[in-house]
């Protein structure tokens, strides 16, 4: 018989776990977020300075010639700038009356679902939307504007367009949600018509949030590699002498910033000298661009109250004929966004039908494009929770510490250099992977390489909600814990962890749905279209094969109606695949997310 | 016409549950009439019932008339509110100056030159009882301006859609006792000239305010419990 011990008294003064971890792990969040900032400007700094790079050449000449040694970057400039233009004046207009349609029109219940497919849309990987611009856009402007193969500024300012629509709906539902009900309520009090209240109550204090969808929105489209890669035809050197040929332009082949990236050319320019140091130069130009529009996004909503501005010019009469008709106008800006979804979702679900047999699941690739996609779902999975295991302690950790000590201006600091690294061209940080873990290291290429290239991906996606909850802890109740002699790591532990994990769950599930459809960082570092086991063993020289990097690489064989087929049907796994974790994610969210008091 | 608004068994409904009345009452032109009853029983929204705003999911049953035409349920639009204004609870001042607050709802309604707009204000903050602490600052952001002064300032961006009938809710139950008094002495200068309706939980200031009172009970459903509890 064991003795049983009698129970210890027990002991009130003496703490029975100082949680001494939390503080170097919340610091390792804020460390490792600065860690990679500092890799991607190493590795762009140092390329830079390994070759004189002639800045004003690189920004005037419009001439891209390695072996001749010209480094003209205006074309590219030009390229990124006309398809930005396109995508922001396409969707700006119907993703803002749609937003307003969602919260200020429809029935709550309507609203609801719309807005989960909206973000169930913004989920979708981006190869998907590749595939979609490849297959359908391309044909289309080929046909309209009578240009063989169609590829061109303005199909990848299309799909640019389709893509970030839903995020700008999204992030702009979000902001009109936030305005809170009474401010409607006053406003309709005072005899406002639905078109003026939004106008003259809700806009105003959405009008911030409003904006930074569309910086956002701006910097995604900016930094969008792949997608752009497969219909701008890549084509160096095209800059436009006159407005006709301007307009001509549109519909020919052209080079962005991101696709020059995407292409061979930074693994063929070596390590140093001028060809390297010109794109890395390319990288940076890139890189602060999308900076600039990420921050500028995410500044704080200021508002100033400010006087004047108060142009009403349809006082009076009117008013009820012209809020119907605006309110209808409204409503149909749902039918584009809608449209888009059925039809996107229409042409998956009938091209990529082969995803819907179970055997496609389970049986592995044979030859070039026949058999299943089993090896390529395990490679995505595996690097998913590698990246998910590595990113959910660092973006928790960093969100808590920018949640907690918010006032300080390191956080503010550090929340800055959060939302850069989350918008920051998965490209670009593919480049420095490589170079990194690849070359440097050794690794050659590796899936683990390729996990961790996509944690930056994920670690902002993390850390800011979870910031988010944290600051919208009620104040009492830390005041309770600390007044009940609480240590601050304690606190943390007890108080902090509990309330806010949904929220960090959320945003992990956000952040790998993203990760899973990422293919421009793992191009170079960790897969491979085939000839490798379904899962590696070791680490050096270790590459899977992912179902991004297959969908990529079978969508350039379109001539191929098998290779079509099969890339239709990975698709729609991927589609598949990131749905369940975005599915969950809104159930979580929806769990902990209070009611919402909509007219 | 000497009925602003005339109401006979109003409720509001929940589907086939009736939430709030019924209730019959009358307002005659130019006086202010309390209306109370234990919290719970529904006063807030009644004046909601009455301007069509309820919450979503709520119907308003019975009969309404604003000066004499009949209002259908769920028929109250924009027009019906510039007749009929309610003042919320707790006093909401939009973004811009105190000026952009008191024209806030009669820009929409009036396209006027500059000097009629704010004449108009003028008139309206004077006799909300705000003119004089704010005349020099009118071009300053409303959100500088404390409790009470935000409720004056809304009761006179009311006032200057020269509305039929005014609809306070609790205008003072927010504020500290000596906004009270201001806002208290603001309601009772506007007596014999506006035709109000008040929602009190305080007996006291609807004596001190009010011509009548209406008495709002609990939905007839709650009552015989109440009785059995008090025999």
């Amino acid at each position: 018989m064991t003795r049983v011990r009698p129970p210890a008294a027990p002991d009130v003064l003496k703490r029975p776990r100082p949680s001494r971890w939390v503080w170097p792990w919340m610091l390792a969040g804020a460390v490792s977020l600065g860690a990679v900032l500092l890799a991607l400007l190493g590795y762009l700094g140092s390329g830079v300075a390994g070759g004189e790079v002639a800045w004003g050449e690189l920004l005037t000449e419009s001439m891209w010639n390695p072996s001749g040694g010209v480094f003209g970057g205006l074309a590219m400039i030009y390229g990124s700038a006309v398809v930005c233009l396109i995508a922001l004046v396409l969707a700006v207009p119907v993703s803002w009356a749609a937003a307003v349609a969602v919260s200020e029109y429809l029935p709550p219940r309507v609203a609801g679902i719309l807005r989960t497919s909206v973000e169930l849309l913004a989920a979708v990987p981006s190869i998907v939307y590749g595939l979609i611009g490849i297959m359908v856009v391309r044909p289309l402007i080929a046909g309209a504007a009578g240009v063989p193969g169609g590829d061109s500024l303005l199909a990848a300012g299309l799909v640019l367009a389709v893509m970030i629509m839903p995020t700008m709906v999204a992030v702009s539902v979000d902001a009109l949600a936030a305005v809170p009900g009474r401010y409607r309520e006053a406003a309709y009090a005072m005899g406002l018509t639905r078109r003026e209240v939004v106008r003259s109550a809700v806009l105003p204090l959405a009008r911030s949030g409003m904006r930074a969808a569309v910086l956002l929105g701006l910097a995604r489209a900016l930094g969008e590699a792949i997608a752009v890669f497969l219909v701008v035809g890549r084509a160096d050197g095209r800059l436009p002498g006159s407005f006709g040929e301007l307009l001509d332009s549109l519909v020919r082949p052209g080079q962005t910033l991101t696709t020059k990236l995407a292409g061979p050319e930074p693994v063929l320019a070596g390590t140093s000298g001028p060809w390297f140091a010109a794109v890395c130069a390319l990288g940076l130009v890139l890189l602060a661009l999308v900076a600039l529009a990420t921050v500028w996004g995410n500044r704080g909503g200021g508002r100033k109250a400010t006087g004047g501005r108060s142009r009403h010019p349809q006082a009076g009469r009117m008013r009820v004929p012209l809020d119907r008709a605006v309110g209808g106008l409204r409503i149909a800006a749902l039918l584009l966004p809608g449209a888009l979804l059925v039809g996107m979702l229409g042409i998956l679900a009938v091209r990529g039908s082969s995803a819907f047999t179970p055997s496609f699941w389970v049986t592995p690739a044979t030859g070039a494009a026949g058999g299943g996609v089993s090896d390529q779902i395990l490679g995505t999975l595996l690097l998913v929770v590698t990246t998910g295991l590595i990113s959910l302690p660092l973006g928790f950790g960093a969100g808590i510490l920018l949640g907690l000590y918010a006032k300080a201006r390191t956080a503010k600091v550090l929340q800055t250099l959060t939302v850069v690294v989350g918008g920051t061209p998965t490209i670009l940080l593919g480049l420095a992977g490589f170079v990194i873990f690849c070359t440097l290291m050794g690794w050659g290429r590796s899936w683990l390489a390729g996990a961790l290239v996509l944690v930056p991906v994920v670690v902002p996606m993390v850390a800011l909600p979870t910031c988010g909850r944290v600051r919208s802890m009620p104040p009492e109740t830390t005041e309770a814990a600390l007044a009940l002699g609480l240590s601050r790591a304690q606190y943390v532990r007890s108080v902090v962890v509990p309330y806010t994990w949904p929220a960090t769950l959320t945003g992990l599930l956000l952040g790998l749905a993203r990760a899973a459809g990422e293919t421009a960082p793992l191009l170079f570092t960790a897969t491979v279209f085939f000839g490798a086991p379904a899962l590696p063993d070791g680490v050096v020289e270790a590459p899977v094969q992912a179902l991004p990097t297959h969908i990529f690489t079978l969508s350039q064989d379109s001539g191929d109606p098998q290779a079509v087929a099969q890339a239709w049907g990975s698709a729609m796994v991927l589609v598949l695949i990131t749905a369940v974790l975005l599915s969950a994610a809104v159930a979580l969210r929806n769990r902990f997310e209070g009611e919402r008091w909509t007219t | 016409m000497d009925h602003v608004i005339s109401a006979r068994d109003l409720r509001v409904r929940d589907r086939a549950k009736t939430l709030v009345g019924p209730v019959t009452f009358s307002l005659e032109h130019g006086s202010t009439t309390g209306l109370c009853g234990p919290s719970g029983a529904g006063k807030s929204t009644v004046l909601r019932a009455l301007v069509d705003l309820l919450p979503a999911g709520l119907t308003r049953d019975g009969e309404l008339e604003v000066q004499g035409r009949p209002i259908a349920p769920g028929k109250g639009d924009a027009d019906l509110r510039t007749k009929v204004v309610l003042v919320p609870q707790t006093p909401v001042v939009f973004g811009g100056s105190i000026l952009d607050n008191a024209l806030f709802g009669l820009r929409h309604l009036l396209r006027a030159s500059r000097e009629v707009m704010l004449e108009r204000a003028e008139q309206a903050l004077l006799e909300a009882g705000l003119w004089q602490e704010v005349k020099d600052r009118l071009g300053e952001s409303a959100q500088t301006l404390s409790a009470g002064q935000r409720q004056r300032l809304c009761l006179g961006r009311a006032l200057a859609l020269e509305p039929a009938a005014l609809l306070l809710d609790e205008p003072t139950s927010a504020l500290d006792e000596r906004s009270r008094d201001t806002v208290e002495e603001s309601v009772a200068a506007l007596r014999g000239r506006r035709t109000v309706l008040l929602v009190s939980h305080d007996p006291a200031q609807v004596e001190r305010l009010c011509d009548r009172t209406v008495l709002l009970r609990p939905p007839a459903a709650v009552e015989p419990l109440a009785v059995a509890a008090a025999s």
